[in-house]
């Protein structure tokens, strides 16, 4: 919700709300209502004044989300400060780290400072967001995802070199913006300051990356959870650290450099004011905003303000003592949010993406003021469901309602800018003002038979039901509607919103809900929203023409009263949260009620926690307004807000374990440290890294540049990832040319001579990769075009630098071009060889099975090579012929190469080069067509049946083999319409055979997926024989559902990277069949292998007409007319057959007859 | 019978049409940035039709176009059948005819419910297939309903799946209140209902 809709004419509930007031004249009673509410959706209350007087003049804060705010004025609550809160004191200047920024305006952030994490007020903060640190900012919050999204297990895998290249690459960025990237730079050596920092700075990196090799040290031991985490927090703390210097550096910098010029935009709060936004407001304020308030009213506010924050202090005074009274601290354990609920929530407080857009824009408010009413309707429903408190729901039910209105009057003004009048939109609008209508009528309803003199009104569950479902309703109807005014406005363009129009929308609307008139707004609830609001920042405004971004809190109160609010609020908001009415609230609503015990125990454990599950903190309580994500629109959020870099990143909040030690960074901070130069930092900061070039997620690489792909394929402090390295090699054609790529190599292996340190290592690494490429990766068919250049380089630069190395890439080069096929013959690619360590271990000498062939069957094979008898299946046994025709699909099966699986290779019309694939799907529809051709050419049912016996036998021994190819095949075919409709021929087959082939039929099921299938082949022990079909579907989909590339938002741009992921989920695929390229052991029976091949010819040589010709056979052994004519012989429950039918049959039988292509079933 | 409603439908055509396009936009969530085809509910989703949540699993071969023989097992599945060409070929929408029929055989059904899909709606500019003839195979085929989609752009990709789940609610419904029983046989594991016959829905079908 915008915070500039608080013109809005109160809520009121007409009679309840009457009811209410005169029946409690209990201030504190209904405050306490109140405020319990507020410190249940979270942290202390908005800054309301300081934004209604905002939207007279401004444009309303920008609802985006940053990641990084500095405070610029020192907010000390100190003193008092109960223990129960976390409220982070902040001196000007600090650093902080945003985790979520709650809809009342207080942030729950991290102090870079200290490594402390709670509460703070955003109003006493400026986003930071310099361009010159913008990439070390995001390092670190890439840092803090990782270290604290969870990860925490798998970190182990994650070279240690790729969490530092993000600080590392942050730093250099930094100091390459600032021109002060070498020690010689003329800025340095002209300014002492800005060298000792730059040098301080320096040191705190290199301290992180010593702890990051310690850390991998550690890992790859057998740690404790413990020493990991102590490790972890470590790093963080390091890496907090570094970032505040990188801010102190900027800061000395433009002190003492930047006066004539700018690097970055000042810092001064004056002259940030412009970019200062503050986090989106809303849902829970929105009944604040209820007061009446003319535009033309703001400068009389600023008195109000000063007025009546003199009352909101004594009301503070007096709340905090009844809730000392009433204090009855929950300690439930703390349920830690979902991963759902925070990660929305943090997504909810983002704004739209684009820090551009104009604020007033349509769009923007209707997002909003969406979000807003989705929060404040979700915790509608959400208390409705769960609680009995009724004073409660009728606070609930106004804020409802009223946020109800706000976004109607936003879809309103669009509307009226609609010139086509959109009828959708009206109608959805209407719709719309129904659905409130109705909820505020069973509102009323509900409360109506409270007249009693006591505080509680008497609740009317059923009549709740009709409410919450009222409110349902409206959620719906208000997705619909903006769906609609979404639409409209991409139809007519956006529109800017100019507020006092909006207002006077307002106005109208208000007369939508026709049910209320009386306009009551009690005065103590005015006073307490006051109450419940920011405190202000002190006043200390550098120029007088200068309007603070927060207008009317710079008329602030007395230091005094400001200083007993600050402390006052948040300790009397925890209190008050934990009232006998909000520990009724059950499921997810506890989450909300205990979360000031959270903070509690987080602020007492906060040196050494031993209460590791209880860091629901905040999050969980700010979760609560936003749970309704999970059921008003998909959890997943629409695209509209998604600034944040984060938010999709895991939940932070569950993963919060152990200890955060804080070391005593103050004194480690202390110049004195740097008194080491560390020269291999300021190593590692000249190093020319594009690691910000990489897409990450969870700890793997998603996408990248060309350049920063190969930059992590040949990265000097660790060796690549296997399957990073084959993926590379198998499908970087798909992204590159094969010149680009060995152009990539060349460049990396060129500018990583800037690093001395490193340059050994990762030139040696570019030359491995070179040799591998030629020595078993190289295609001839495509990467010849790259032979000339690599030559070329080998020749002037590889053999200057390593003589040895480019000696013999020169004569492999020359092998390549000499050779036809790849020089080091590959069976199987190196990419599943990990995997085929399982394969069962069978010793060389072990003899292979004897092949089940007796004298009478070599004879028959011997006279049938001569022409003398002809033999069938039923010849031979069943073992024996699945094992043959396991030897043969497993030759083929062996010998495809990967490439034949990139791209779809296979399904090439022409020229493809999948020929093993090929010869997979031939055999298999070979086979098939031979399994049917067996049976319909014999006459007897007997004989058809015997040999389907025979086939299922065959089947079976197939699925022994572990050779679900040819088992697929065989099913497939004992399963084809013109096999199956053999009524005589089934009835002679026994049922052993039937549940036999019922069984088989389980297996290669398709249905789910092949779920069967999938799940039987996850286990296996190779040799096996996997369906080849479900390995080129997934290929396919992989291919085809995901894009070649993704969106990587740099510092002002985005910039499209190759999607790696897709690649590395292709070869997963690919390495997953090459698991099972393994030869049988099987006794090979030349003889028999003859006679099948001819079978298989004979059957392929019919070629397309097979099915046909199957078809018409079928039709001729078992017409159906004739099975018809034969009914009460041969069936006892058959239908009637209708005349459709008969027609048809006839018409098939004579069509296939006639082999014409007389397809006309329908004229 | 089945609590749920859950429909299977069959995407068929010749390779390259984009089939596996259509039925990856429909199946995958928009926001999703990566699409794994190897779980079991890579298929699956939920939608609403008319009102009702029905679960549409998506039998879709793309890639196994030359296994021909595994056609029929794949066809035996489906309820429901969308038959896919590309605008830019004229044998792609040729090569339907013989699906069709054999779909038609196999659920021994000729008013099995089935959507034309024209897909690369994208690229008019290579068109080879012109509209009318795509109209002239769908009346052809007692009516079956045309849709020109963009796979690529996200054009019509929902509407052809909710348009195929209809025909099969409505097939159900009618289906249900005659109960023509099919011959047994090891045909017997398919859904009854598919060879339930509607007595007259579809246009004009002359049976010689």
């Amino acid at each position: 919700m915008e915070p500039m809709k608080p013109h809005i004419p109160p809520l009121k509930i007409s009679k309840s709300n009457s009811n209410l007031s005169e029946s409690n004249n209990d201030t504190s009673i209904q405050n306490r209502f109140y405020s319990a509410w507020g410190s249940e959706m979270s942290p202390p209350l908005t800054p309301q004044d300081a934004q209604d007087a905002n939207m007279g003049q401004f444009e309303a804060p920008r609802p985006v989300f940053h990641n990084y705010l500095r405070a610029f004025y020192p907010f000390h609550p100190a003193g008092n400060v109960s223990p129960s809160t976390v409220t982070l004191p902040l001196d000007q200047g600090d650093i902080i780290l945003v985790h979520s920024v709650h809809t009342n305006g207080w942030a729950d952030g991290t102090l870079l400072d200290s490594g402390n994490r709670g509460w703070l007020p955003t109003n006493y903060c400026e986003a930071y967001d310099q361009l010159a640190m913008r990439p070390l900012l995001k390092a670190l919050t890439d840092f803090w995802d990782i270290i604290r999204g969870g990860c925490g297990s798998s970190l182990k895998d994650f070279g240690n070199q790729d969490l530092m290249r993000g600080p590392i690459a942050g730093v250099r960025f930094l100091l390459e913006k600032s021109e002060c990237l070498t020690r010689e730079s003329s800025l340095i050596r002209r300014f002492d300051g800005l060298r000792r920092i730059r040098k301080a700075l320096l040191s705190d990196l290199s301290a992180l990356v010593k702890t990051a090799k310690k850390f991998q040290e550690v890992a790859n031991g057998v740690p404790s959870e413990d020493e990991v985490e102590a490790i972890l927090d470590e790093m963080l703390l390091k890496a907090f650290k570094i970032v505040t210097r990188g801010v102190r550096f900027l800061d000395v910098w433009n002190e003492e450099v930047g006066l004539g010029r700018t690097i970055a935009e000042l810092d001064g709060p004056g002259e940030s004011l412009p970019q200062h936004s503050m986090p989106p407001t809303p849902a829970s304020d929105s009944f604040s905003l209820g007061e009446v308030e003319g535009p033309d009213r703001s400068e009389s506010r600023m008195l109000e303000s000063r007025v009546e924050s003199r009352h909101m202090s004594y009301s503070r005074m007096d709340m905090s003592r009844l809730s000392m009274r009433t204090e009855m601290v929950d300690h439930r354990p703390v349920s830690v949010a979902t991963k759902r609920v925070s990660v929305s929530h943090r997504m909810s407080v983002s704004g739209p993406s684009s820090a551009v857009i104009a604020e007033n824009l349509a769009s923007e408010r209707l997002i909003t003021t969406y979000d807003a009413f989705l929060g404040v309707l979700g915790s509608f429903i959400g208390l409705h469901m769960q609680s009995r408190s009724s004073t409660e729901l009728v606070v609930t039910t106004q804020q409802a309602v009223q946020s109800c209105k706000h976004l109607l009057n936003i879809v309103e003004v669009v509307c009226e800018h609609d010139t086509h009048r959109s009828v959708f939109l009206e109608q959805a609008r209407e719709s719309m003002c129904e659905e409130l209508s109705e909820l505020v009528h069973a509102a009323r309803d509900v409360f109506r038979p409270a007249q009693l003199p006591d505080d509680d009104l008497v609740f009317m569950p059923e009549e709740g039901k009709r409410l919450v479902e009222a409110a349902t309703a409206c959620v719906r109807a208000a997705g619909n509607c903006l769906a609609k005014a979404r639409l409209v406005l991409e139809q007519i363009g956006d529109l800017e919103l100019d507020p006092e129009h909006y207002e006077d929308r307002g106005q109208d609307l208000s007369s939508i809900d026709s049910p209320q008139e009386e306009s009551e707004t009690p005065v103590e609830q005015e006073r307490q929203e006051l109450s419940l609001r920011l405190p202000p920042p002190p006043l200390h405004i550098p120029s007088t023409t200068y309007s603070p971004p927060t207008p009317a809190l710079t008329d602030a109160t007395t230091p005094s009263s400001y200083q007993s609010h600050i402390t006052n609020s948040p300790a009397n908001i925890t209190a008050l949260s934990s009232l006998p009415n909000s520990a009724i609230l059950p499921t997810h609503l506890e989450n909300i009620s205990s979360f000031d015990s959270a903070h509690t125990s987080y602020r007492e454990s906060h040196p050494k926690s031993d209460v590791s599950e209880s860091f629901g903190r905040g999050i969980t309580s700010n979760g609560s307004s936003f749970t309704y994500n999970s059921y008003a629109r998909d959890s997943e959020m629409s695209g509209l807000s998604q600034t944040s870099t984060r938010a999709t990143s895991p939940d932070i909040g569950g993963s919060f374990q152990g200890s955060f030690t804080v070391h005593s960074l103050k004194e480690s901070l202390s110049y004195s440290t740097l008194a080491e130069e560390n020269e291999e930092t300021e190593a590692n900061i000249l190093e020319r890294t594009y690691a910000h070039e990489l897409v990450y997620k969870e700890c793997s690489v998603m996408g990248g540049s060309l350049r920063a792909l190969i930059e992590k394929l040949t990265a000097h402090q660790s060796t690549p990832d296997a399957m990073f390295v084959s993926t590379f090699y198998l499908t970087f054609r798909l992204f590159a040319t094969p010149l680009e790529f060995a152009e990539a190599l060349a460049e990396r292996f060129e500018y990583i001579g800037d690093t001395p340190h490193a340059s050994g290592p990762v030139r040696l690494r570019v030359y491995n990769i070179f040799k591998g490429w030629l020595e078993s990766h190289w295609r001839h068919d495509r990467d010849n075009t790259a032979l000339d250049f690599i030559v070329n380089f080998a020749n002037t630069r590889l053999v200057v630098d390593l003589p040895t190395a480019g000696k013999r890439l020169l004569d492999l080069a020359g092998k390549v071009s000499a050779v036809g096929g790849p020089l080091v013959p590959r069976l199987v690619s190196s990419m599943g060889k990990t995997n085929t360590s399982i394969a069962q271990y069978i010793h060389p000498d072990t003899p292979m099975p004897p092949p089940v062939l007796g004298k009478k069957e070599h004879n028959l094979l011997k006279q049938w090579k001569n022409g003398e008898a002809s033999i069938t299946i039923l010849d031979f046994d069943p073992l024996e012929l699945a094992r043959q025709l396991t030897i043969k699909e497993s030759r083929i099966f062996c010998s495809i190469l990967p490439e034949e699986l990139l791209d779809t290779e296979w399904t090439k019309r022409s020229g493809s080069l999948a020929v093993n694939v090929r010869a997979m799907s031939t055999l298999s529809t070979d086979l098939a067509h031979l399994v049917a051709d067996s049976i319909l050419f014999l006459e007897e049912p007997k004989k058809r049946a015997a040999t389907i016996k025979h086939w299922v036998k065959i089947a079976n021994k197939c699925l022994e083999l572990n050779n679900y190819d040819s088992l697929m095949a065989i099913i497939c075919s004992l399963d084809l319409s013109m096999i199956s409709r053999l009524k005589k021929t089934w009835d002679i087959v026994s049922q052993k055979t039937k549940n036999a082939l019922e069984q088989l039929r389980s297996i290669v099921d398709v249905s789910r997926n092949y779920a069967v299938l999938r799940q039987r082949l996850q286990n296996h022990v190779p040799p096996c024989l996997p369906f080849v079909g479900t390995y080129l579907t997934d290929l396919t989909f992989v291919d085809h559902g995901n894009q070649s590339l993704r969106t990587l938002s740099t510092n002002d741009n985005e910039m499209a990277v190759i999607n790696f992921d897709k690649h590395m989920k292709t070869a997963r695929i690919i390495s997953e069949l090459q698991r099972f390229q393994i030869p049988y052991r099987l006794a090979e029976v030349p003889e028999l292998q003859a006679w099948m091949q001819n079978e298989f010819v004979r059957v392929r040589s019919r070629g397309e007409t097979n099915t046909q010709t199957f078809y018409r056979r079928s039709l001729v052994l078992e017409p159906r007319e004739a099975s018809r004519s034969a009914t009460n012989l041969q069936s006892q429950s058959e239908s009637t057959p209708s005349i459709l039918d008969n027609a048809k049959d006839k018409f098939d039988f004579l069509s296939w007859t006639n082999q014409s292509k007389a397809k006309s079933f329908t004229a | 019978m089945r609590p749920q409603r859950e429909y299977h439908i069959v995407v068929l055509g010749a390779g390259g049409v984009g089939k596996s396009c259509l039925t990856a936009q429909f199946v995958q969530n928009v926001w999703i940035e990566s699409y794994d085809p190897t779980i079991e509910d890579s298929y699956r989703k939920q939608i609403e039709v008319d009102g009702r949540q029905c679960i549409l699993e998506i039998l879709d071969t793309a890639g196994t176009e030359q296994f021909t023989a595994m056609r029929e097992l794949y066809m035996k599945q489906g309820q429901g059948f969308l038959l896919v060409f590309s605008i830019t070929s004229m044998s792609s929408l040729n090569e339907l005819s013989e699906l069709r029929e054999q779909i038609i055989r196999i659920k021994d059904d000729e008013n099995i419910p089935i959507v034309i899909v024209g897909n690369k709606s994208d690229l008019e500019e290579d068109r080879a297939v012109p509209r009318a003839r795509a109209f002239a195979l769908s009346q052809k085929w007692g009516n079956a309903p045309y849709y020109e989609t963009s796979a690529r752009r996200r054009a019509n990709v929902n509407e052809v799946f909710v348009d195929l789940c209809r025909q099969i609610i409505r097939k159900d419904s009618e289906g249900s209140s005659s109960n023509s029983d099919k011959r047994e046989g090891p045909n017997r594991h398919d859904r009854k209902r598919d060879n339930r016959r509607p007595k007259h829905r579809r246009g004009p079908c002359v049976i010689l």
